[in-house]
C-alpha cells in the first residue's frame, strides 16, 4: 500500500506531531506509516481521512500484490 | 482501539526496579563467597531428591535466593514487556506482538540447535536458561525497535 500523507499534511500544513495528536496515536506511528514501515489499521485510516477531510483513497492506495 | 490486556504504565518502573534487583541478588548470591543466603523452612507440595524418595506436602529447609531471583525476575520482566507504552496505540501494539513472534522464533531455534549438539547434564542447564531467555530476548527486541523508531521520529527534526 502506498500513501500520499506526506503530501497531505504539507498541503495542510499539519507536522507529524500534530497529526499524531490529531488522531490520537504516537509521532513514531505517523512516521512508520509515511515511510512504508506500518500498515495501519482501517479505524485510523477512516481518522485520519477525517483530519483531510476526503476520502481514504485519497491518502492510501493499494498497490500490486496487495 | 482495544487490545490485549496491559498492565497501567507505572507498573513499568516496578519492572524495571524489580530487574535490577534480580541482578544485585544474582551477584550477591553467587560466587565463592556469597554476600547473602536466606534460609528458610518453606511449604513444598514435592520435594525431590536424588538418592532418596520424592517427598510429598512438607515442611522443609530451603535456600530462598534462587527462588526470589526466578519469580522477581518473571515479575519484573512482565511488568516491563506487558505494560502500557506511555502513548500506547495500535504501532507499539504490533511492535509487541511482533516481538513476541520472533523470540519464539529465535528462542526454538537455540533449542532446536541445542537439542542436536548438546548432551548429558549440560543439555538441563540449556533447558534452565531456556526457561529465562524467552522473557530475555523479548525485552531486549521490544525495547530495542521501540529506541530505534524513536530514534528515527528525532532524526527527522
Amino acid at each position: 500500500m502506498k500513501n500520499n500523507l506526506k503530501v497531505e499534511r504539507a498541503r495542510k500544513n499539519l507536522t507529524q506531531g500534530s497529526l499524531a495528536t490529531l488522531v490520537g496515536v504516537s509521532r513514531q506511528t505517523i512516521n512508520a506509516i509515511e515511510s512504508g514501515k506500518y500498515n495501519l489499521s482501517t479505524i485510523l485510516a477512516l481518522k485520519i481521512a477525517k483530519v483531510f477531510e476526503c476520502d481514504i483513497e485519497e491518502i492510501f492506495i493499494l498497490e500490486e500484490g496487495d | 482501539m482495544k487490545t490485549t490486556f496491559l498492565l497501567p504504565n507505572s507498573y513499568k518502573k516496578i519492572g524495571w526496579i524489580l530487574l535490577c534487583t534480580t541482578l544485585l541478588l544474582i551477584i550477591l548470591s553467587t560466587g565463592k563467597n556469597p554476600v547473602i543466603n536466606i534460609s528458610i523452612h518453606v511449604f513444598a507440595i514435592n520435594n525431590g531428591q536424588i538418592f532418596q524418595n520424592n517427598e510429598w506436602f512438607v515442611w522443609i529447609e530451603n535456600s530462598i535466593i534462587d527462588e526470589l531471583i526466578c519469580l522477581f525476575f518473571i515479575l519484573g520482566s512482565f511488568f516491563v514487556g506487558f505494560s502500557k507504552a506511555k502513548f500506547e496505540d495500535e504501532y507499539i501494539s504490533k511492535i509487541r506482538l511482533e516481538s513476541l513472534a520472533w523470540v519464539t522464533y529465535l528462542n526454538y531455534g537455540v533449542l532446536f540447535i541445542s537439542i542436536l549438539f548438546v548432551y548429558g547434564s549440560s543439555f538441563l542447564t540449556v533447558l534452565v536458561y531456556n526457561l529465562f531467555t524467552t522473557l530475555i530476548f523479548f525485552l531486549l527486541r521490544f525495547n530495542w525497535l521501540i529506541y530505534k523508531s524513536k530514534k528515527l521520529v528525532l532524526s527527522e527534526k
